[in-house]
């Protein structure tokens, strides 16, 4: 393998890997502070990526209110998947199974919604950065660049967030204990709420990165949640830091197989991984043992 | 409600359906209660896993896809009767589901949801991304699970030579029977003492098993019996259409047999089957308009996970023990 393929492999490794890395902190903070797995995240995604498409398209936006408005979006849906679902169902006994459920007739319901507005056929993402650098002998796209910039970008600020406010106190204590948290004064609801407001629009820009570089349609968010949710599962559900570095992981390790095995059995082979993973080691190669109490 | 009752519900209903392609002698209708008797067959035993033992497996659809495979292959590779093809399919879904159930044993909630998931996504990724060419024969390369376009041409039940004209009729009273047979047998489950077994596991774990119930023991028995005749609707569904596709795995199929189940009502006897009753009569009512019926089936669920979560039976049998 001579260094000019490397170089390939690690460039695209690390773009796909950083946009997974988007998708899956939102997804592993809701299950953190939850307990719920949310099945809409994929159709955030796919509709961050055509709210970008009709801000540039039809409203004329240039590129970072577009970025901005895709983000929007993503958020509004997310208070919209807390107040008129998840919220209405938080004490049902069967919580964690109902809300899969819930969030399955919802994700369905958000595709279908893309179908009626946008059309079946697929679309070219127009939030593209054009042009390209070159590393060595290797013709890198700067859209990979950008995507890479922004979604480290990203992760600072949601570390940041997590680690340095107020609120991200909070989501913290929530997450570790809703009671103790809530008996400090903490409002559980409206953490809940901002939780899946930020998820959601961590998914919407994750939607616009990846419809960048595959293309709109109706389903685009199915597959990159099923990533998301492996990277969850060998990170361990609700492990936000392990999901990253698990993300990137990932990422490069895609990347090379489908030059060294090609795309076709790729994702098949990635599903029998995670299946492998889950009967040896239930919460997650890098998850802590759950103690419950009885 | 009493033995007496439910077994006197069933009369009515078995009843009701032997009248109905006499009343109503039309080719569409007959065909699409047989679907529904399939549809009623999956439901009912999906429910004795998700419903009774409360263990959320999403590999229900991936276990009526193994029995309809092996069906048609077995037909299809060895040029079997599909009458013998049909049982032995069952059992080889039973060993599959076994399978199954011993990778999901150290799991719970959630967790089981996505390895089942994942499970049946391999199988629809291998199915459908096999492009090489088993054989050549007939209709040119096929490869060994059929790729995209599926499998078709391995014979069917032999009721066309038999009844001639009224071969629909056949098919109709063979998923009857199938779906009656699915209903007496998960009736005497969840009566009796693994019924009892599944509902301790899934209500107080922790009490069930100090108290000697073996988790190991009892999951696999419940991924053992729910997939016999899972199994064999899937074969039958392979037999009725005379072809099977990729199809089965897909992602609104899921949606809408979950939806009979939380319509109907999760956990009891007759909840699956008045949803999948209740859901193909919307499903039919929304035909003429098409572009609504994935929204309008999505919206149902979210609503009815949200407002009446035990589904419309568990709500009736909730106020019939006054409010309990």
């Amino acid at each position: 393998m001579s260094l000019d393929i490397i170089i390939q492999i690690i460039a695209s490794g690390l773009t796909l890997g950083a946009m997974y890395a988007v998708s899956t902190v939102g997804l592993s903070l809701v299950w953190g502070s939850l307990g719920m797995l949310n099945m809409a995240h994929g159709g955030l995604m796919a509709f961050g990526g055509y709210a970008a498409y009709y801000a540039m398209n039809a409203l004329g936006l240039p590129l970072l209110p577009a970025l901005l408005a895709a983000i929007l979006v993503g958020a509004v849906l997310g208070a919209i998947v807390y107040h008129g679902a998840v919220r209405l169902m938080l004490r049902q006994k069967a919580f964690e199974t109902n809300v899969v459920i819930a969030t399955v007739g919802l994700a369905f319901v958000l595709e279908n919604a893309i179908q009626k507005l946008f059309g079946a056929q697929a679309q070219r993402q127009p939030l593209q950065v054009e042009g390209a650098i070159e590393v060595g002998n290797v013709v890198v796209p700067l859209q990979n660049i950008v995507i890479l910039v922004t979604a480290l970008l990203l992760m600072l600020i949601v570390a940041l967030l997590l680690q340095k406010s107020r609120i991200g106190r909070a989501i913290r204590a929530t997450a570790m204990n809703r009671e103790a948290a809530q008996l400090m004064g903490v409002r559980v609801g409206q953490i809940y709420a901002l939780v899946l407001m930020l998820a959601g629009s961590l998914a919407a820009v994750s939607g616009v990165m990846i419809s960048s570089l595959t293309g709109l349609s109706p389903g685009v968010g199915a597959d990159p949640m099923l990533k998301a949710f492996i990277i969850c599962i060998v990170a361990g559900l609700g492990n936000v830091y392990g999901a990253v570095g698990s993300a990137l992981a990932l990422g490069l390790i895609e990347a090379l197989s489908q030059f060294v095995l090609g795309v076709r059995f790729g994702f098949a082979t990635l599903l029998l991984i995670v299946i492998v993973v889950l009967i040896w080691r239930p919460n997650g190669l890098f998850g802590r043992q759950q103690v419950t109490r009885l | 409600m009493s033995a007496r009752g439910h077994l006197l519900i069933g009369l009515v209903v078995v009843l009701l359906a032997i009248a109905l392609p006499f009343v109503f002698p039309i080719n569409y209708v007959i065909t699409q209660v047989t679907l529904l008797f399939v549809w009623g067959t999956v439901v009912t035993q999906w429910n004795l896993v998700y419903g009774v033992a409360g263990i959320f497996s999403l590999a229900q659809m991936a276990l009526f896809a193994v029995g309809a495979y092996a069906a048609a292959m077995l037909a299809f590779y060895f040029g079997w009767s599909l009458w013998l093809a049909m049982p032995v399919a069952a059992l080889i879904t039973v060993v599959v589901s076994v399978l199954v159930g011993l990778a999901c044993l150290r799991l719970r909630g959630p967790y089981v949801a996505l390895l089942t998931l994942a499970i049946a996504q391999v199988l629809y990724l291998v199915i459908v991304n096999d492009t090489d060419c088993y054989t050549t024969e007939g209709s040119g390369c096929l490869p060994f699970f059929g790729g995209v376009r599926g499998l078709t041409r391995f014979g069917d039940m032999g009721f066309r030579d038999w009844l001639g004209q009224d071969w629909r009729l056949g098919h109709y009273f063979v998923a009857l029977a199938l779906l009656a047979l699915a209903l007496v047998f998960s009736a005497v489950i969840m009566r009796g003492p693994l019924g009892l077994a599944f509902r301790a596991l899934r209500d107080n774990p922790g009490l069930a098993r100090s108290r000697g119930i073996s988790r190991f023991k009892y999951q696999i028995w419940v991924f053992a019996l729910s997939a016999f005749f899972t199994g064999l609707a899937g074969a039958f569904y392979a037999a009725n259409f005379k072809t099977i596709g990729p199809t089965v795995f897909s992602f609104s199929l899921l949606l809408f047999l979950i939806a009979m189940m939380t319509v109907g009502g999760i956990g009891t006897l007759w909840g699956p089957l008045l949803g999948a009753l209740l859901l193909m009569g919307v499903d039919e009512g929304l035909r003429e308009v098409q572009d609504w019926r994935d929204i309008g089936l999505g919206l149902l669920l979210v609503v009815f996970v949200i407002l009446l979560p035990q589904g419309i039976v568990g709500a009736l049998s909730r106020r019939d023990r006054g409010g309990g």
